[in-house]
């Protein structure tokens, strides 16, 4: 059988809502048949805090800290939880439903999709397990968050590999149930994530993590990447959700 | 009158329930149903949180409706279930 040939993508650094419109553009584009089976590798600029699709958005995150630190913030279409995003690599990875190597049940694919995750980890010698639900661990500490979504028959699940991580920023941008423990969950937090740095050292760049990532893809689902651009139509796709979902406020502020 | 409760499922999610609760009816007026969970297809949970809209606020009632629901849409929850949910629901105050 032939190799697959998947679409890599790397869009570098960009605001919150032109993330999560580009993701969304390219579920869409796949799901028509229009590209192939997509990982895109990308950053935030500026930093960003992106909630889960069930949350509530100032009741999870502190707005006006938000502003003074120019902090952007943005609503993900697919669940789970708050996620400060500054130092890191961002994955997405869109394909059909019905593709071979992707389970039907849901929590098995999360386990393959992050098992990916995880032989790319191993490329920069690093050595991780996966924590159900949606979590990997590196030494039982927490290096990724991984959150899945499926529409139009297509799987979309995006999560970050923490290149460093500024609890106490964090900290001051999330808001807790409880102030009077915040002191305690900030150490408990320090104590329970760690990222690339912590492990690595500082001598590793951002390409480094997205060519080790790229090489975890292919070697879970044994295909080869060839680098591409978003298409006209995803770009314009991409550009209309910003607009009407990602960068409005009703989307933002809904729930 | 506004209620809510936080309520972590021992081995899953945080839920977080607003709700508002009609009191000399004894059912809920709205609701919102929070948290850091997943449900597929996402849309359910509005579904949801409006099937709920007018319901008496009753622990048994209410989850035979969840459950019910979730079957008969083919929702799959991860992190959260019919049962979790009523919990969290019947902690509001």
């Amino acid at each position: 059988m032939m190799t697959e040939e998947w679409r890599l993508l790397q869009t570098g650094f960009l605001s919150a809502a032109e993330n999560m419109a580009i993701d969304r553009a390219v579920l869409v584009a796949h799901s028509k048949g229009y590209v192939p089976p997509t990982v895109r590798l990308y950053g935030w600029n500026p930093a960003a805090i992106s909630i889960g699709y069930f949350q509530q958005l100032t009741e999870e995150v502190d707005l006006t800290a938000c502003d003074e630190e120019r902090i952007d913030y943005v609503r993900r279409i697919t669940g789970g939880g708050a996620v400060f995003h500054e130092d890191e690599v961002t994955y997405s990875f869109v394909i059909q439903e019905q593709h071979p190597q992707i389970s039907k049940n849901i929590l098995e694919s999360y386990k393959t999709i992050c098992q990916a995750i995880m032989n790319g980890l191993d490329f920069l010698g690093v050595k991780s397990r996966y924590a159900p639900i949606n979590d990997i661990l590196v030494n039982n500490k927490k290096i990724s968050g991984n959150a899945q979504t499926r529409k139009q028959k297509t799987v979309l699940q995006h999560g970050t590999i923490l290149t460093d991580v500024d609890v106490d920023k964090m900290f001051r941008l999330l808001k807790v149930p409880n102030e009077k423990i915040k002191g305690k969950m900030i150490a408990n937090v320090k104590e329970r994530v760690t990222s690339l740095t912590h492990e690595l050292g500082s001598d590793f760049s951002f390409e480094d993590v997205s060519n080790a990532l790229k090489k975890g893809f292919e070697e879970t689902f044994d295909v080869t990447f060839t680098d591409g651009m978003l298409t006209d139509e995803e770009k314009k796709l991409a550009t209309s959700f910003q607009k009407s979902t990602f960068g409005s406020k009703k989307w933002n502020h809904q729930r | 009158m506004k209620m809510k409760s936080v309520y972590k499922v021992p081995g899953g999610k945080l839920i977080k329930i607003f709700l508002e609760y009609n009191l000399p009816m004894k059912t809920i007026k709205s609701i919102i149903i929070a948290g850091d969970f997943f449900a597929y297809p996402e849309e359910s949970i509005q579904q949801l949180e409006q099937l709920l809209q007018g319901k008496p606020l009753d622990e048994k009632k209410l989850e035979t409706m969840i459950k019910d629901f979730v079957k008969d849409n083919q929702v799959e929850f991860i992190g959260v279930s019919p049962t979790s949910i009523t919990d969290a629901i019947m902690r509001c105050k």
